[in-house]
């Protein structure tokens, strides 16, 4: 939700991006929580003695793995365009770029 | 049998060995997408008979659902899925001579990303493949809208990915939400298991998802990315954003609300949205001197009314709204195709810089015209039936509120009529002392916007070749308890 603030307030464009990273990070952790077990063990069968009583659930962690990837993605197209956005205005203040109007 | 994977593996496959084939045939780059979308056309009308009977259901991985990741291949898939093939070659044909400057190479591959994309969102069966085919769409979107690599292109992408950004994390959210009161992702299992929940425990993750799909979609208030993105991107993409794009997110939202909520205490409001998005849409397209601003908005317009119609929440509704979004698809698409070529000609985005383009370029004027016309609603198009039955459904819904909504829905398209008539006259009927000089489109651009043509009027003339289709559409939509036993019935 710090993410969502940043994301709102900031004029800066490299901080809204990062307002943009944090939000993902914690959509993750919020995903991570879901499936979490106090005590609890890797879902591999590595040994003897484990129960899967005791296993986190997988499933949100193959989440979090996919979303972390396209979180990169659009993490990188934004500082791509970011980098494009400077060569053509000269600034990075969301405040001064206004071409488009209603 | 074919199988309904190969809907997404073949173009997605394609779509990353187009620089493969770039290393030995500099132009395979552009006969790729064609290819890839004539295929996906071919096997999405074969699956199409068959999928009335009943929905083809794959299992990826061998797991019976709800363990795996399944697609399912109902009638509203199979019939989108032949819709974005179609639109997308077209306008692939299009982009043929379209597409000169910059990195081609790197334009068809996320174009027919793009694509793999919404053919993806409209046949999976799970909520996170959702969000992930979703990602697709949008990441390719972002950066094709900044393809071309001006100051409004950059500044519309930027924005555009900003508020998509934000929308997808939500989307997540609810995803995560949903997972940790049902324990699965399958949509027809948490269908299934959404009865037993409470009420309020379920408002939050639907009001997630439902934001974060509208954001797509363009849903008042969440549209103001879309006039920006669509009127800077090159006009082939214009096209596919807003007769492909938008339908998609449109589709998702009704997934959700139906399938997955079955909610009704939601529709009066989203009745309310669609028809205030329809008139903040037309409003400010009718004060629009860019042509491609003008149309985008128009796009907004169009959205809110098939997202009225999709809240009557009748099977005449849904058929209408269903009906409605083919209409609009092919109609703006055609539009924007048309709109691409006049804006090439004149060097200018403003409509006052179109006069006399009616003897300039009379074929390209002429499929523009119609598509206007049937945008509009005149009876001989497409654009005619589908508004028509909105309207019926909503009146036959008897109820004092939906039909107040409708008469300002017609108000709406009256509006509509005002600027799209203003645009025609500027064609044709002004500007009379330029002398002619014939300079037609490019052949590979006038044959997909002729076959546009000859869809608008055949399907305005005789309805009923998409209506019984569209009936079986819409009767997936609104029985929850067939789709959940079609998806899980092997287990139960």
């Amino acid at each position: 939700m710090i993410g969502l603030y940043i994301i709102l307030v900031k004029h800066n464009l490299i901080k809204v991006i990062v307002g943009l990273g944090i939000l993902d990070t914690g959509v993750n952790l919020f995903l991570i929580s879901v499936g979490y077990i106090t005590k609890g063990t890797a879902p591999i069968f590595s040994g003897p003695g484990i129960d899967s009583k005791h296993m986190v659930d997988p499933v949100p962690q193959a989440l979090v793995l996919t979303a972390i990837v396209i979180g990169v993605a659009v993490l990188a197209l934004a500082l791509s365009l970011a980098i494009r956005l400077h060569q053509h205005y000269g600034t990075l203040n969301l405040r001064k770029i206004r071409e488009q109007r209603w | 049998m074919v199988n309904p994977v190969l809907l997404i593996a073949v173009p997605l496959g394609l779509a990353f060995a187009i620089p493969l084939f770039a290393l030995f045939w500099k132009d395979a780059a552009k006969y790729i997408p064609p290819v890839a979308l004539a295929f996906n056309l071919v096997v999405s009308l074969l699956l199409l008979p068959k999928v009335f009977e009943n929905p083809v259901i794959v299992s990826i991985g061998g797991w019976q659902p709800p363990f795996c990741i399944n697609l399912v291949a109902g009638p509203v898939g199979v019939l989108f899925s032949a819709i974005i093939a179609l639109v997308g070659l077209l306008v692939s044909i299009y982009a043929l001579d379209y597409i000169k400057e910059g990195a081609t190479e790197k334009y068809h591959i996320l174009y027919l990303l793009l694509l793999t994309g919404a053919t993806g969102v409209v046949l999976t069966g799970d909520v996170f493949n959702l969000f992930v085919f979703f990602e697709i769409l949008c990441i390719s979107s972002y950066a094709l809208v900044a393809y071309l690599r001006d100051k409004s292109g950059i500044e519309s992408a930027v924005k555009y990915l900003i508020q998509g950004a934000a929308g997808s994390s939500l989307l997540l959210i609810g995803i995560g939400l949903l997972y940790g009161q049902f324990g699965t992702l399958n949509m027809a299992d948490i269908a299934e298991k959404i009865t037993s929940a409470s009420p309020i425990s379920l408002f939050v993750p639907m009001v997630l998802l439902i934001t974060g799909l509208g954001v797509e979609a363009a849903i008042f208030p969440l549209n103001a990315w879309l006039p920006d993105a669509h009127s800077s991107a090159p006009s082939s993409i214009s096209a596919i954003l807003s007769g492909i794009a938008i339908e998609v997110g449109l589709y998702a939202v009704a997934r959700v609300i139906f399938t997955i909520f079955g909610a009704s205490g939601i529709l009066l409001f989203l009745a309310f949205l669609g028809i205030v998005t329809l008139l903040i849409g037309e409003m400010c397209a009718f004060s629009q001197n860019n042509i491609k601003r003008m149309l985008a908005y128009s796009s907004i317009g169009q959205i809110g009314l098939i997202l009225f119609a999709l809240a009557i929440a009748t099977s005449y509704g849904v058929t209408g709204g269903l009906f409605q979004l083919i209409s609009h698809t092919l109609g703006k698409a055609l539009l924007f195709l048309a709109a691409g070529y006049m804006i090439y000609q004149t060097g200018s985005l403003q409509i006052s810089a179109l006069e006399g383009m009616g003897k300039k370029m009379p074929l390209t004027c002429l499929a523009f015209t119609i598509g206007v016309f049937s945008l509009v609603g005149l009876p001989p198009f497409i654009g005619f039936p589908s508004k028509f039955l909105i309207v019926r459904a909503a009146l036959a819904t008897k109820e004092t509120i939906f039909i107040v909504l409708t008469g300002l829905a017609l108000l709406g398209t009256v509006i509509e009529g005002a600027y799209f008539f203003r645009v025609v006259q500027v064609l044709y009927f002004k500007g009379g002392k330029i002398n002619p000089v014939r300079k037609e489109a490019p052949v590979a651009a006038l044959i997909p916007m002729f076959i546009f043509v000859l869809l608008i009027v055949v399907v305005g003339i005789y309805p009923k070749l998409v209506t019984d289709v569209l009936n079986s559409a819409a009767s997936e939509f609104l029985s929850r308890t067939e789709y959940i036993e079609a998806v899980l019935g092997s287990i139960l």
